[in-house]
């Protein structure tokens, strides 16, 4: 580099910095600078302990004098191909450059990117960080050309990787060539954090008008490469002298560890067992020994027996009358509207009904995996497939009792998580760290199956409360719901708590933000017309927690649409019943119902899309016995990430055996901008087939002492031939300005419109599920 | 010692005889495209083509395989090549067609039980030149110890890719 003075200019609160001249390469490195003012000053001093260093280069965007652009996500991959595709097509539109020019995409990685944050919302309510940091570059590049061309900025325009005005022009690329320039764009929050580090400030973004890559359905570049097997699996992760680890659980939630089993030497010479706290493990220098060593030393190990969950059969009747709601403030919706007791006074009929959902599991096809490698100088590298790889950092310290710059989390493909993995953990990576700590060689933990039914986070159980008065007209008069959900988020490390290590509380009624037992509102309110509104949350703890010894019980955490599927399941299925009770047609009582157009018309649409019948349910020719199939409808919707959604189911049953088939699953969306409409709807239609399977099949079993669910049999979920005709329909919306998100409601969606259907079809009310043929085969013989 | 052919190259094992194939294939051979899923033959994660018929590797012990041909995802290209005949240089730039599908109609959600569903879909095509939807449902549902099972809810995209396979096939692969 020549000596240089650097020289530093104002874009839009950004810095743009002029460092030098290079006699190679060059160019334009976005980074960040901590926002510091008043409270986020303290803040701020605890996250530059944590901070990624922001020394490093292009620590979010790079601009190369080829004219191709790097860019740098902490968010990872899970199937949703957002990172390849969304914010490729989001970049290189604020940047006004081809999407083949974004040709590297650096992702999740603690050490190599910047910004931190669960792989969720990826869209951001439309505007995610990647988005402002692009917007604030191209300023930046204007201003660069504004100087190279002697134009005055606002005479200059971009387009394909170009800045023309003043007839001159030139290339982004020949702007940084030869130069060390670095932008730096201010950024608030904790990195370590469940959401990382926001962008601050208001780059002029690009008009929603001129967008020419946006709304294109360009390929996800990450699918040839695995297809290909090119993409490196974190289960194909293998270190020089690493050694293979199985984890031995506790045989129940609560039981301690009385004595470790001995490893049988003649059949498994090279297995060894470890133990910290109540943390069995074996480990050997390869898998299958460990694995067989591991089912011989678990035969051996003595553990406490312990009793203290309800057992699945009295789940209902134990959330209703033995957990504690009181422990934490009961929530009100702010909603909330007009006064319920007088407007359900007022009411000619009343619908009074209580709806449950069970315990359900996330159930990655792939069990969790990790490699750990400690190294001498107390620097720990987890290789690992997680959907929050700062928060998983900011675990693993605290557990060490180390500050984060001692840990690096690398991330890899895997098995989709659908959120359980978001708040950092998914169940392996602890365990890893503390065998490759004790043993001072690189680890690799890979769970058994029935571990990972068994010993991971499940989305919370649930039941609600619902009054709906009906005045003479059959119009809603009054609303009022009481939702019943154990806390929904326990981030805690599995190995670190029986190792009795440093975690995070577990949720209680003191807790913070994730690790609080209280319930709030997570599904909007969507009929504004009804006069009278009241929906309260009530909270309390997970199930077994205080009576474990262990403090574990049934953990719970969110999944695909966290709490709002518990609160929109009873929601959806109590607005269909109010509607059979006013003897109204269920689509068109919602649209009688609504004020919001965007939702009218996705409900309007629906109607034409699924061929509907309009009439009131159950149908005609409702059955509830007889060995014939009977056909029925159901509808749903939610809003969601600024997008609007409605579903219509088509099932038949056959009374006699109970058995369900969805038949035809319509789904109508508005999302506002559609970013990419090929990704979206496999998005949506992976999303249908995983709630059609929720509403059939999925339900945790678990005795006074365990998950007793342990496999695919035990833990059935949706076959091929088991899958309906799916018809996805996009409502590009480009009004609305964002990019809308959250294709994960099309799986919520799923489970009140067919559960409405069954009551269409057999004129018999469902109020849980799931509904699998014994229980509706019951149910419909009562 | 076994010995097993692995995508076309015989392999020499030295890993016990009734350790799974699975194992031998991911930790000795270094041939990781089969995953892990259940190691109970319920998923179909693992599955390999084994003589050409698609089985479980994580239940299946590696004596089974001795003097057999195993291909996995890594060998399709290879395998495709060979069936079409193809010259080195084309067998160098041809994918096989049931790959080139996946691609083309976007299957992947995570992605991670797209080894068994290809593998599978190479078994079904290769017995079978033009499967109807139902047959191709039937197929992944009740052939083999277990339905291939998608958490991920893929099932849509790889009935259609299997279908867009069996075009590209009877045309003598993608052009
Ligand atoms: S891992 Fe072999 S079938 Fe599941
Ligand atoms: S694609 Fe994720 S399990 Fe099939």
């Amino acid at each position: 580099m020549i000596g240089f003075t650097e020289q530093t200019t104002d874009v839009y609160g950004a810095q743009l910095s002029r460092r030098g001249f290079m006699k190679a390469g060059g160019a334009l490195m976005v980074g960040f600078g901590l926002l510091r003012s008043g409270a986020a000053e303290a803040a701020a001093a605890n996250t530059s302990l944590r901070a990624f260093d922001a020394s490093l280069p292009g620590s979010w965007i790079e601009i190369r004098p080829d004219n191709t652009v790097l860019f740098r996500t902490g968010k990872s991959d899970f199937g949703q191909g957002t990172i390849y595709t969304a914010y490729r097509q989001i970049v290189a539109e604020e940047l006004d450059l081809p999407f083949e020019a974004i040709t590297t995409v650096v992702s999740g990685d603690t050490d190599v990117t910047a910004d931190g944050g669960g792989t969720f919302d990826l869209l951001g309510h439309g505007s995610p960080n990647i988005r402002k940091a692009a917007a604030y570059t191209r300023q930046a590049i204007l201003q660069l050309a504004s100087e190279h061309l002697a134009v005055p900025a606002d005479q200059l325009s971009t387009h394909d990787g170009m800045v023309s005005g003043g007839g001159k022009q030139v290339r982004y690329g020949d702007l940084v060539k030869g130069k060390d320039l670095k932008l730096t764009i201010p950024v608030s929050g904790d990195l370590t954090s469940i959401i990382g580090l926001a962008v601050g400030g208001n780059p002029p973004m690009k008009p929603v008008s001129s967008y020419k890559v946006i709304g294109k359905s360009y390929k996800n570049s990450i699918i040839a490469e695995k297809v290909k097997h090119q993409e490196p699996w974190v289960t194909n992760v293998k270190l020089p002298g690493m050694l293979h680890a199985r984890t031995i659980h506790p045989p129940t939630l609560g039981s301690r560890l009385v004595s470790a089993g001995k490893v049988d030497k003649q059949k498994y010479p090279n297995a060894q067992v470890i133990v910290k706290g109540d943390l069995v493990a074996v480990v050997a220098p390869t898998e299958w020994e460990a694995i067989q060593a591991s089912g011989q030393v678990a035969g051996a190990t003595k553990w406490t027996e312990w009793k203290g969950l309800p057992g699945k059969e009295k789940l209902y009747q134990y959330l209703r009358n033995e957990a504690d709601w009181n422990a934490t403030p009961v929530q009100k919706s702010r909603k909330s509207a007009g006064d319920v007791a007088s407007g359900m006074k007022s009411a000619a009929k009343v619908l009074k009904a209580t709806y449950e959902l069970p315990y359900m599991k996330h159930a990655p096809i792939g069990p969790t995996v990790a490699v750990a490698d400690y190294r001498p100088d107390g620097v720990v590298t987890v290789h690992t497939h997680t959907q929050n790889a700062q928060a998983l950092r900011g675990e693993l310290a605290m557990m060490l009792g180390v500050n984060t710059g001692k840990v690096i989390v690398k991330t890899y493909a895997g098995a989709g998580h659908y959120g359980r993995s978001n708040g950092g953990n998914a169940g392996a990576e602890d365990e890893a760290v503390l065998l490759s700590k004790e043993l001072g060689k690189p680890v690799r933990v890979q769970w058994m199956r029935n571990d990972d039914i068994q010993w991971s986070t499940q989305s919370p159980a649930a039941f609600t409360d619902i009054r709906i008065g009906l005045d003479g007209n059959g119009r809603i008069v009054a609303y009022e719901a009481d939702h019943h959900q154990p806390a929904g988020q326990d981030d805690r490390p599995i190995g670190a708590v029986l190792a009795g290590l440093p975690t995070m509380p577990a949720p209680s009624e003191k807790g913070g933000m994730l690790t609080s037992i209280a319930n709030g509102s997570a599904d909007p309110w969507q009929y504004d017309a009804v006069p009278n509104l009241e929906e309260r949350y009530h909270g309390t703890f997970q199930i077994g927690q205080k009576a474990s010894p262990l403090a574990i019980g049934l953990r719970d955490h969110s999944m695909r649409t966290p709490t709002q599927y518990q609160q929109n399941f009873p929601r959806e299925l109590a607005i269909s019943d109010a509607a059979a009770l006013a003897g109204a047609d269920p689509l068109q009582f919602r649209i009688d119902h609504a004020k919001e157009e965007r939702l009218i018309h996705v409900l309007q649409r629906l109607r034409e899309e699924s061929a509907w019948q309009t009439r009131p349910s159950p149908q005609p020719a409702a059955a509830s016995t007889g060995s014939t199939p009977v056909r029925g409808q159901g509808v749903s919707v939610m809003f969601r990430g600024g997008v609007y959604w409605a579903c219509a189911c088509q099932i038949a049953v056959i009374p006699a055996t109970g058995d369900v088939k969805v038949e035809k699953y319509t789904i109508v969306v508005d999302p506002g901008i559609v970013v990419n409409p090929e990704q979206l709807k496999r998005q949506i239609e992976g999303g249908a087939v995983m709630g059609i399977s929720q509403a059939l099949y999925e339900e945790v079993a678990f005795n006074e002492s365990a998950v007793t669910a342990a496999d695919w049999i035990s833990y059935p979920i949706l076959k091929m031939n088991e899958i309906s005709e799916i018809k996805v329909v996009l409502l590009n919306n480009p009004s609305v300005g964002s990019y809308g998100q959250g294709s994960e409601a099309a799986n919520a969606l799923a489970s009140p419109a067919i559960a409405a259907a069954v009551f269409d079809a057999t004129g018999k009310s469902i109020r849980r599920l799931p509904l699998r043929s014994v229980y509706v085969k019951e149910l419909l013989k009562a | 010692m076994l010995t097993i052919t692995v995508n076309g190259k015989k392999r020499e094992v030295h890993s016990a005889e009734d350790t799974p194939l699975l194992y031998v294939l991911r930790d000795e051979l270094d041939v990781t495209s089969p995953q892990f899923g259940c190691g109970l033959a319920q998923c179909g994660a693992c599955s390999v083509l084994l003589d050409g018929k698609e089985v479980r590797s994580c239940i299946t012990p590696a004596v089974v395989a001795a003097g057999k041909e195993v291909t996995t995802l890594e060998g399709l290209p290879d395998r495709w090549a060979k069936q079409q005949h193809l010259s080195p240089a084309q067998a160098a730039k041809t994918l096989h067609p049931v790959q080139e599908a996946w691609i083309e109609q976007q299957v992947h959600l995570c992605g991670f039980c797209q080894n068994g569903m290809m593998i599978k879909a190479t078994e079904l095509l290769e017995s079978k030149q033009n499967p109807s939807v139902e047959e191709i449902k039937d197929t992944f549902t009740n052939s083999g110890p277990s339905p291939h099972l998608c958490r991920c809810g893929s099932y849509v995209a790889i009935i259609e890719a299997v279908r867009f396979a069996s075009t590209l096939m009877a045309k003598g692969g993608a052009q």
